[in-house]
């Protein structure tokens, strides 16, 4: 419009446009201040709303239990999808569960596109959409950005990057948390990339979508959608969502699931709308020509169909995902909030936290690469390492306390009544732990340097550090019986050592005294100190013993799963299977191709073993002290 | 602010609008760079992007209705008039094989939306054709001057390139757009829900390129009918380029 009001402008306009302009060279003529630089696109913004004609059915966005069809599950995902309950969704961090894309655009609500350009130059930086359902915000990065590692924090809307190709705008989105490509029980997990294409015919966009996820789907998932101009402003935008006590003195250990093979609704979908129930539990093959006619053998579709419906019988799936950890030789500093950072790089996870005085450090990491991890606090603090907070014994948690503990420094104990009382007062950091971390290190006869020097008994260990209250939880009976979360309330921060992680299941150690039942138990103490910003995002977030920052969502479902695989462990220890009975039944079948492994120092066996020993023998326990 | 302008429509500034009407009465084909020929090129050298090639349709839309024949009175998503609705409560596909007409549900309206493979390529340098092997049937989508009157299951198609024109002389942006008329009357979906000979479809052929080198041909289909619609019936649908032709095979129209 602003050149529009320059009526100097318009001759030359007119003149440059008289003739044919489409070429490159008449293009470059054309050029004058004040352009972008950028490739111009097609413009999006304004006010849409998905098209009810198509897929009708799934606009409010669920879908009919065992509604699969067309989707290229691999086992996994099918496993999962079966033995997801609708009553799930009652549980408390399930009720506000936001919209990943491209199932938001399966929402009967509004979406808003708009423009944010920088106010200088006018440059394009950013696309943004919002959704009405779930009130979900997107950003669009239209610079150029990278996106961020792996080890950074997912959301509902993801990292998005983008940029124009002839009538389309190509989106690349990676970061999403484990969303629905079908809220009837179709996972999208955490590990998916999507690609978008929005292409505009005047007051409609054809959207297409491609979800390329190796944890549930044996191939790309290709979709569109349409979404139509909306001329009036709709004038509803919001969509409040509180999670609430739907179903009182449920337990926080409930988690509703299926069992395989005994699904309640299997053939409802299927025999409503006359439609072979092999179709209709999906796979790449229902997404081609081919299945058409293959669907015409009903006999043959039948005997099929057991198959799909448990899990193949042979070895444990690997995991598919990526490992978010660089292993690259180098220390990688991640900031998470208020006075906390992550450190990347050492074997497990490190959190830093740092302010006035000297920085307080849960876990210390393998101890290859100790001096990489000194040398990165230094430049996050001034002041040397005070305390170090062990999270359990673990190799991985401990291995760096020796020189972490020689480069630091305590000055709260020098000069006091305690200096006299030990000899190394003063001489370098702090270390914090339960009595049983100082017990077994003391007992494995690790370099004694490392070991707890100040330790505790009872639930809660409380300081004031760094201008925030630190408090540390011991979880008895979870991965051993010596682990602590540490929370630090001001940051909102919560690091939970090996208790929680997103690159594999817990590492139980059942001789250490580590239990199913207390992982449990410590994975929902984690959430009852947990607040979402918004609608189970943000808010307080988890550095974990492995695997990238998150929220509340990912503890809630690590905590899911490891209740559903005890419930089938329990099940099958109650009908007096063995356990190697229970390994050959795949309990863990709908988890393994994102946590499972088949070599390494912690397998998926191993882990089951664990689940069974600690469910045939739970462990003698003090209780939380 | 930028302005968006559709060729044939008019620009609601006067003096904007007689730049543009300069500009798009003008070659508007692609050209090299620096290039200025004098005769209009043919609309198979002035494509905006190749579509040629066999492509497999993936069916993740409208799965149920689209997959297996549903049960008569199903027109979910489609708002049909009461004489629509009439006729589909009526579909009777004996009735079509007894009259030859199992293509009823293979007609242009439907046609992008059968579980099939298509095999796309330029018939002349101003036709690009389509052949389906599902129903084998061939469309014919004509650039320029009319050709033939259609009147069969696929109708007559005239195709062009519909520019999108940025306002600050930037390169034009487009999509093959494909009006067809003079339709037979068929079936939207295959238990019967009628088109009318009145029927107009309106299509947009996109492609778009994935990173790891997957094509698609994306598929965004208008139809309006005023004598069985209430109002236009949307729809959206996709395709994977393919190598070759393999998976192509030919077979005939099915009434149920």
């Amino acid at each position: 419009m602003m050149l529009l009001k320059h009526s100097g402008f318009l001759p030359f306009l007119a003149l440059s446009l008289s003739a044919p302009v489409f070429g490159q060279g008449q293009i470059a003529a054309l050029d004058f201040a004040g352009r972008t630089g950028q490739p111009a696109g097609i413009d999006l913004s304004g006010a849409w709303f998905p098209n009810p004609g198509q897929d009708s059915g799934l606009i409010t966005a669920s879908g009919a239990l065992v509604e699969y069809g067309g989707i290229p599950m691999n086992e996994a995902g099918r496993l999962y999808a079966l033995a997801w309950s609708a009553a799930r969704i009652q549980g408390r961090q399930h009720q506000c569960m936001g919209y990943v894309p491209p199932y938001t655009y399966n929402q009967p609500g509004h979406l808003r596109f708009w423009e944010e350009r920088d106010p200088f130059t006018q440059r394009l930086l950013a696309i943004k959409m919002y959704w009405q359902i779930s009130e979900g915000l997107r950003t669009i990065w239209m610079d150029d950005r990278p996106h961020p590692p792996a080890y950074a924090q997912h959301s509902w809307a993801g990292f998005a990057t983008a940029k124009y190709e002839g009538n389309t705008l190509t989106v690349s989105t990676t970061h999403l948390k484990r969303g629905w490509i079908r809220a009837n029980g179709i996972p999208q997990s955490d590990e998916a990339t999507v690609s978008e294409h929005f292409i505009r015919h005047g007051d409609r966009i054809t959207y297409l979508a491609v979800v390329n996820d190796p944890v549930y789907l044996t191939e790309p998932f290709s979709r569109t959608y349409t979404l139509l101009r909306n001329a009036r402003e709709p004038d509803n935008w919001l969509y409040a969502c509180d999670d609430g006590e739907q179903i009182l003195n449920r337990k926080e250990d409930q988690v509703e699931a299926y069992a395989w093979g005994q699904h309640p609704f299997l053939r409802e979908f299927a025999d409503k709308h006359q439609i072979p129930l092999l179709g209709a539990l999906g796979g790449a093959e229902t997404m081609y020509p081919e299945f058409a006619a293959k669907m015409k053998d009903s006999a043959a579709m039948e005997r099929a169909i057991k198959a799909e419906l448990t899990p193949s019988s042979g070895p444990p799936h690997a995991s598919r995902a990526l490992d978010p950890d660089p292993q690259d030789g180098e220390i990688h500093v991640l900031p998470v909030q208020g006075n906390l950072y992550m450190l990347v790089g050492d074997g497990g996870n490190i959190a830093v936290q740092v302010g006035e005085q000297g920085a307080l450090v849960v876990d210390t990491g393998a101890g290859k690469l100790s001096e990489k991890v000194i040398a990165a606090i230094r430049k996050l603090s001034e002041k040397p390492v005070q305390f170090i907070v062990n999270s359990s014994y673990h190799a991985d948690r401990t291995g760096g306390n020796g020189k972490l503990r020689a480069a630091g420094f305590d000055p709260s104990v020098v000069g006091s009544f305690f200096s006299g009382q030990f000899a190394d007062a003063g001489q370098g950091a702090t270390i914090i732990a339960q009595q049983n971390v100082q017990n077994r290190m003391q007992s494995m006869k690790t370099e004694a340097q490392g070991w707890p020097s100040d330790t505790f008994l009872k639930a809660r260990r409380r300081k004031f550090h760094n201008g925030e209250a630190v408090e540390i939880l011991y979880q008895p009976n979870a991965m051993t019986d010596g682990d602590s979360i540490v929370h630090f309330r001001r940051s909102d921060v919560i690091a939970t050592g090996d208790i929680f992680s997103t690159t594999s299941y817990p590492s139980i150690d059942v001789k250490a005294g580590g239990s199913i039942q207390g992982e449990i138990e410590a994975l929902n103490t984690i959430l009852e100190r947990t607040v979402y910003q918004h609608d189970e995002e943000g808010g307080t977030l988890i550095i974990p013993g492995h695997g990238r920052v998150c929220d509340e969502w990912e503890v809630a479902e690590y905590r899911d799963m490891l209740v559903i695989i005890r419930d089938r462990a329990r099940v099958l220890i109650d009908r007096g299977a063995t356990l190697q009975q229970v390994k050959a039944q795949r309990i863990t079948a709908d988890y393994d191709d994102r946590f499972g492994a088949n070599s390494g120092s912690w397998t998926t066996d191993m882990f089951v073993e664990a689940v069974y020993t600690s469910l045939k023998n739970p462990p003698k326990t003090g209780g939380r002290g | 602010m930028s302005y968006t302008l559709r060729m044939g429509k008019r620009p609601a500034h006067f003096v904007f609008s007689v730049s543009l009407a300069l500009l798009i009465t003008g070659n508007a084909y692609p050209q090299g760079r620096g290039g200025a020929p004098d005769t209009p090129r043919t609309a198979r050298a002035a494509a905006y992007y190749d579509i040629t090639g066999y492509w497999v349709s993936v069916v993740t839309e409208d799965w149920r209705l689209r997959m297996v024949t549903p049960p008569k009175g199903d027109y979910t998503g489609i708002s049909l008039n009461p004489e629509g609705r009439k006729i589909a409560d009526a579909w009777d596909p004996a009735k079509d094989e007894a009259a030859a007409e199992q293509c009823r549900s293979y007609g242009a309206p439907r046609i992008m939306q059968v579980p099939g493979r298509l095999h796309i390529a330029w018939q002349d340098d101003q036709t690009l054709k389509i052949e389906t092997d599902a129903g084998k049937q061939t469309r014919m989508l004509f650039f320029g001057a009319a050709r033939g009157q259609g009147g069969g299951w696929q109708g007559h198609s005239k195709a062009s390139w519909e520019l999108t024109i940025g306002s600050r002389g930037t390169a034009p942006v487009a999509s093959l757009k494909v009006v067809t008329t003079n339709l037979k009357p068929g079936y939207l979906r295959k238990n019967g829900v009628p088109y009318s000979s009145n029927a107009v479809l309106t299509e947009y052929l996109d492609r778009v390129n994935e990173p790891n080198s997957d094509a698609y041909l994306v598929v965004t289909t208008t139809v309006e009918d005023p004598t069985y619609l209430n109002q236009p019936f949307l729809t959206a649908s996709h395709y994977k380029k393919q190598a070759s032709d393999s998976g192509w095979n030919p077979t005939a129209c099915a009434a149920r």
